[in-house]
């Protein structure tokens, strides 16, 4: 679906403005100034405002991430539950990134994240779309093996 | 609109029912502190600075934003009050870096006023004291992140004055930033530099380079006047120190510009590099000697008598009526440097802020007449008004190559809805039709084909430019002809600061005949003159100058010189003639 389908079906046409930037974030994996320049036209926005807007939220992103992006969550649950600290040590050690970097492949960004709303089975990370809970040292590993094995 | 009564620290008024509680306090002659609203801008109640008690109310509240009511009690100066502004300022000087004593705008700074006012003494709050870059990439003024207080008032008149929305604000919070376009530098934005955010910039974070550290609000003096460099003609403030001008801001009160201004009128007299002429100066044997008046004078009268009646005299837009009536009665032919079509007019200028309909015929409003494209920018953006363009260049056969694929030709192509050659006029015209208040701007080269567009579109009205700032006030004076090469044995040039000047005039002048410049600088006269005359600029002088839409403006003497008057100049020429 292209961000122009919402734009023709909205007479306020800036309205769709964030669903367009999610939209171009999910093809893309990030939101590159391309593509922002593209929705502004489609919403008759100029690439400013919608840079502006882009910036403003913090779960749109304007760097490149890796293929598979590891968020892990360091909210207050996650962290009372003694596992983010331990967790992030462990990914920084088996990916040889610190929190905020991308694997030299392009395959893996690690991010710390505040809050992933799964307080009630902390410690918790989200790879893309799919979130992990009540997580164990040995489940990450299992978790990445699997990764690494897939395109 | 009904009135509502309210009560402001005792005083009770009635106010319109339609104003905020910032207007209804000046109404009642009290006066609320503000860092981001600003008189020509929508309010935002982003600072929190004019907070304000207001009864029944659960919390303060700013009075840029809230809206009167019928039996309002508010409260200004409350110790609540005075206690919550010295926590906004409290705030506002432990974010980023507020060491007055090194800013250009110590005493001069709302902020700085601010802080002595509510006596801030001491910073109450660890400050994390984050080292921002400064962007010095634009030519004449510099933005320092150190010093912005994010008040937006920048941002809020780009977007909402200039129509141009160059400026924004990236990230959130603590991290926000007055950002460019894509977060570039500013020189290398599309920023054109009217330097409108410098002028309302409540603390030293746009700097004006010129004017930096050269005189504080307590040193200098303010003088109305009018920009002569072109036929928008706007009201100019000059800010004045020790006989020198240090500044040129927009005039607020004045019309047609309501204080905006473009590069040219603010920045470009400021930053002038061509030789000023101070002393006559004649060419003998290729050389120039500097001369006094009275031998100029009487070099100048002894030449144009020997001529009698073949002279030309040919006068640029930075001349005023007053000039321009003197030499009215000198002998020979008078011309206008430029041809002026300015007297066809139909439209005021004010009417671009009502149009919903423009058409713009050969003329780029981003280059020349800048002011009144910034009506034209607002009115698209804002108003949702139509745009038509109508240039040479849009067909994609200009003869210049740089023009050829009809977007360099006219810098208001990403704001128009539809472009067109000449030939295609008929299209403008059907799409025209439907308008309400249609306005059409040309330029000289668009005259012709825009008056005669008027009469195909129901209720259009013209507005024609024409270069020269005073071109339509010579033109009332008796200068009615365009200089197009016509010859004569002495050609008198009053050019004033004309430094836009066509190459084919200047081919004539080197051809033959006694060439004699009236002219505030050297250049590019040196080429082509015999006898150089000084001639006072627009901030020197007093006189009387009419816009396109025939408004009169007044020209008001900034800084005192020694130069001759050129009335007295052109006044014994007059002599010549009877």
């Amino acid at each position: 679906m292209e961000p122009g389908y919402y734009a023709e079906m909205d007479p306020a046409k800036r309205a769709m403005l964030l669903t367009a930037l999610y939209m171009a974030q999910e093809q893309y994996g990030y939101l590159s100034r391309e593509a922002m320049e593209r929705v502004g036209r489609r919403l008759g926005m100029s690439p400013r405002e919608v840079y502006n807007t882009a910036t403003f939220y913090s779960m749109f992103r304007t760097e490149p991430v890796g293929r598979y992006l590891i968020q892990v969550c360091e909210g207050l649950s996650c962290h009372l539950a003694g596992g983010a600290e331990d967790l992030v040590a462990h990914l920084e050690d088996r990916l040889g990134i610190s929190a905020g970097q991308m694997t030299g492949d392009g395959r893996f960004s690690l991010q710390m994240v505040q809050c992933l709303a799964a307080c009630g089975s902390s410690p918790a990370m989200r790879i893309n779309d799919t979130l992990y809970t009540n997580l164990t040292l040995g489940q990450v590993d299992t978790i990445l093996q699997d990764l690494e094995g897939r395109p | 609109m009904p009135n509502v009564r309210v009560t402001i620290n005792g005083v009770e008024a009635a106010v319109p029912a339609n104003i905020t509680v910032l207007e209804a306090a000046k109404f009642a002659g009290i006066e609320i502190p503000t860092l981001c609203d600003h008189p020509a801008i929508e309010p935002i109640g982003a600072c929190r600075i004019c907070l304000v008690e207001i009864e029944k109310q659960r919390t303060l509240q700013p009075a840029c934003t809230f809206p009167v009511f019928e039996g309002m009690v508010a409260h200004t100066r409350s110790e609540k009050v005075v206690e919550a502004r010295r926590f906004v300022l409290d705030l506002l000087f432990s974010e980023r870096n507020h060491f007055c004593m090194f800013c250009q705008m110590s005493e001069s700074c709302t902020l700085q006023d601010l802080a002595y006012e509510y006596e801030l003494d001491h910073w109450k709050f660890n400050r994390p004291m984050p080292k921002f870059s400064v962007d010095a990439s634009r030519e004449y003024f510099v933005m320092d992140h150190n010093r912005c207080i994010l008040c937006r008032r920048c941002i809020r008149v780009c977007d909402e004055l200039v129509g141009n929305g160059t400026l924004g604000l990236k990230n959130r919070g603590a991290d926000s930033m007055v950002t460019a376009d894509m977060d570039v530098p500013f020189g290398e934005s599309s920023c054109i530099s009217c330097g409108t955010c410098l002028q309302v910039c409540p603390t030293g974070s746009l700097a004006d380079r010129a004017s930096a550290y050269m005189g504080a609000t307590a040193q200098i003096d303010r003088v109305k006047t009018r920009c002569m460099a072109c036929p928008v003609g706007c009201g100019t403030e000059l800010i004045v120190r020790e006989n020198r001008v240090i500044r040129v801001e927009g005039d607020w009160d004045a019309e047609p510009n309501k204080g905006l201004l473009c590069e040219i009128g603010r920045f470009v007299p400021l930053h002038e590099k061509r030789n000023r002429v101070r002393q006559p100066m004649v060419r003998t044997d290729g050389d120039w000697t500097e001369v006094e008046m009275e031998e100029a004078l009487g070099l100048m009268n002894e030449k144009m008598r020997e001529a009698g009646d073949d002279v030309a005299t040919i006068v640029s837009g930075f001349v005023t009526v007053e000039e321009g009536k003197a030499l009215a009665q000198s002998p020979g032919a008078k011309y206008l440097m430029h041809p002026i079509a300015s007297e066809q007019s139909t439209a005021k200028q004010a009417d671009l802020d009502e149009a919903d309909l423009f058409v713009v015929v050969n003329t780029d409003m981003t280059e020349d007449y800048q002011v009144a494209g910034f009506a034209i920018k607002r009115g698209v953006r804002q108003r949702g008004a139509r745009l038509l363009l109508i240039n040479d260049a849009a067909d994609g056969e200009a003869a210049d190559g740089e023009a050829a694929d009809g977007e360099a030709a006219d810098g208001l192509g990403d704001w128009a809805m539809r472009r067109f050659g000449p030939e295609d006029a008929n299209q403008a015209v059907s799409i025209a039709r439907g308008a309400q208040m249609p306005v059409i701007v040309a330029g000289p080269d668009g005259a012709k084909l825009a008056t005669e567009l008027a009469d195909q579109i129901p209720d259009a009205k013209v507005l024609i430019y024409t270069p020269g700032g005073n071109s339509r006030g010579l033109y009332e004076v008796g200068f009615q002809e365009a200089f197009e090469g016509q010859e004569a044995a002495v050609y008198h040039v009053v050019a004033g600061e004309i430094s836009r000047i066509s190459p084919e005039l200047l081919e004539q002048l080197r051809q033959g005949g006694t060439v004699i410049v009236t002219t505030s600088y050297r250049e590019p006269w040196d080429e082509v003159a015999d006898l150089i005359v000084p001639m006072p600029t627009t901030f020197e002088k007093s006189g009387t100058t009419v816009n396109a839409d025939g408004m009169v403006g007044q020209v008001v003497v900034g800084v005192i010189t020694r130069a001759v008057p050129t009335n007295e100049i052109f006044n014994s020429l007059a002599e010549l003639a009877q």
